[in-house]
């Protein structure tokens, strides 16, 4: 799972909002979350489940016929984390490159790692 | 979760002294070293732009100062925004280049605001039993740099006050959102403190956001009071607005900063929304009832980074004061670059919402020449005050930032909405607003009288900026 996943995953409104939902429930089944998200269907909220779930964000938990979602909290906090690693180390190797172009120091515009 | 570090590291082909005269050079030599800094040295105040991504692209300001410095081989930040943490800078010989290592420090709030960020909701471990007051702040946006120690303030108060017992016998939680310097922002991270439980939310932002949460949260039976620094206006069972007015800091500025400097003609310039408008329409009563001459009025919009046209504007207009009514960053910008175009040869500036916060990014070079009015100042000489500074250095040590105006009265706010609690007996909003909105309190400040009317009467206090901090001088 790389960072754009959990990302790109965050960046559609309507999973925002099953994120929402489910931050503020614990658990839910599929069909409980398809009743507070109700600007589409129950198979749009399938499918955006499963988004969610391969970018980290939520688990799924199985118990007979039925299925319960929650926010996974860990996947989410290891994922920020792990960008956050990858923004500071873009800034070492910019210093690097600024030390190895020295043309590059000269431009009034600073340049943005990231 | 607990703390994390993060780790990087990279090899550099100069000497660690070369490295090390890259950091606050503005070279292009990465976001990290290309951090905002007037002296490399300890103390010295320090804005790193992080390009921290999320829905919103624009970079976020880590705040903060240099808290320990050994040239060439180690560089520490302190930074208290938008989370508390250290970046430490490592730089060491190795073969005929310098192995630069990065450490910094991620807590378990500052995991919880990343994921806030990038639109993750983050539900708030609440503890049971506990008595829920929200703090809206600003922790990012242009606003950040005029909020560093708010959080601070109010977690020292919450100390204190759980050492006296709690409120009505149970332990104070403080739950913290932060308005991004953005009203819709702002309105969403109230939504979620009412949600964690919150009957009440202390708002130190901007009243632009104070507005906005004010409408958005009607008929909540939410109580909102708005600490700092505002126009006034907002009434209701349920509202109370703490902090300076614009006209008593206007009368108490006004004829002193003429009678010292001799000038008369004013220039009036701030950002563009509700607070500075009517800080100016204020400002057209009072300034020609002392004797004074408008001759020039500016806007520019909250985020503005560029202020040559309107520095020229108030050059070519012949002004020797300017009323500036800029907030956080953007009086930050504006008034280094009065500073480097020489705008302080011929002016000086009131600025109403200069406090010793923002006034530590200004630098002192770009500072003087500023002066600043409320009722607070951190070198106030009240006993009151003394005792406060000694207990906020005792718990957060002697980089914290600065207390001030700002976010002094954020700490009053919370001992001023206990007290009324606890005078109320009970845990209703309505009792609580009640008790507070007609009252008389003593706080570090000093006395503050609220009369039921929204009218809020304190001492102002006119102070100049000396070495990037601010001097009190009694007025007469």
């Amino acid at each position: 799972m790389d960072t754009s996943q959990a990302f790109d995953a965050l960046a559609d409104p309507v999973r925002r909002e099953i994120l929402a939902v489910l931050a503020d429930h614990e658990e839910c089944s599929a069909g409980e979350l398809s009743a507070h998200v109700s600007r589409v269907g129950r198979t749009a909220v399938s499918s955006h489940l499963r988004i969610l779930r391969a970018a980290g964000l939520v688990t799924e938990r199985r118990a007979g016929r039925f299925r319960y979602y929650a926010v996974d909290h860990s996947g989410a906090g290891q994922e920020v984390i792990r960008h956050l690693q990858g923004l500071f180390q873009s800034s070492l190797d910019a210093v690097r490159a600024a030390v190895e172009e020295p043309m590059s120091s000269a431009r009034p515009d600073r340049s943005r790692a990231g | 979760m607990g703390g994390v570090a993060l780790r990087a590291e990279q090899q550099v082909d100069a000497t660690p002294s070369v490295v090390y005269d890259l950091f606050g050079a503005g070279t292009g030599a990465g976001w990290v070293f290309d951090a905002v800094c007037d002296r490399v040295e300890p103390g010295a105040s320090v804005s790193i732009r992080a390009p921290l991504g999320g829905p919103d692209p624009s970079p976020v300001e880590l705040l903060g100062r240099l808290s320990r410095v050994r040239r060439p081989h180690l560089l520490e930040i302190r930074h208290e925004q938008p989370w508390r943490g250290h970046v430490r800078l490592h730089l060491d010989r190795a073969g005929t280049g310098t192995r630069v290592r990065l450490v910094a420090e991620l807590d378990e709030r500052g995991v919880a605001w990343l994921l806030r960020r990038h639109g993750h909701p983050v539900r708030d471990a609440v503890p049971a039993g506990s008595h829920r007051v929200g703090l809206l702040t600003t922790k990012s946006g242009p606003g950040g740099v005029f909020a560093v120690a708010a959080e601070n303030a109010a977690e020292l108060a919450r100390e204190e006050i759980d050492g006296e017992g709690g409120v009505l016998g149970r332990p104070l939680h403080l739950a913290v959102g932060d308005d991004a310097t953005d009203p819709a922002t702002g309105v969403s991270e109230a939504r979620r403190l009412v949600r964690a439980g919150c009957r009440t939310i202390l708002v130190s932002t901007t009243s632009a956001t104070f507005v906005a949460v004010s409408a958005a949260l009607a008929g909540t039976g939410v109580l909102l009071v708005h600490t700092l620094m505002n126009e006034g206006g907002i009434d209701g069972p349920l509202r109370v607005q703490l902090g300076e007015r614009p006209t008593d800091q206007l009368a108490t500025a006004t004829g002193p900063m003429m009678a010292r400097t001799g000038g008369r003609r004013w220039f009036l310039a701030g950002n563009d929304y509700l607070w500075p408008h009517r800080c100016h329409a204020a400002a057209r009563e009072v300034i020609p009832a002392a004797g004074g001459l408008l001759v020039g009025e500016r806007f520019a919009p909250i985020g503005t980074r560029d202020f040559s046209p309107l520095v020229e504007a108030v050059a070519a207009s012949g002004a020797d004061l300017v009323l500036s009514t800029f907030v956080g960053a953007d009086a930050v910008a504006f008034e280094r670059q009065c500073h480097a175009m020489g705008l302080r040869d011929r002016t000086r500036t009131l600025s109403l919402a200069m406090d010793e916060s923002t006034l530590a990014y200004v630098g002192s070079a770009a500072a003087a020449g500023i002066s600043g009015v409320s009722g607070y100042f951190q070198d106030l000489p009240t006993s009151g005050n003394e005792d406060l500074v000694r207990r906020y250095r005792a718990a957060y040590g002697p980089w914290a930032p600065p207390l001030s105006t700002l976010s002094e009265s954020v700490y009053e706010a919370l001992r001023m909405y206990v007290a009324a609690v606890r005078h109320a007996g009970e845990d209703d909003p309505y009792s609580i607003a009640r008790e507070m909105r007609t009252a008389q309190f003593e706080l570090p400040r000093g006395t503050v009288t609220l009369d039921g009317t929204g009218a809020v009467a304190q001492r102002l206090y006119l102070a100049d900026a000396a070495a990037s901090t601010f001097r009190v001088s009694f007025p007469g």
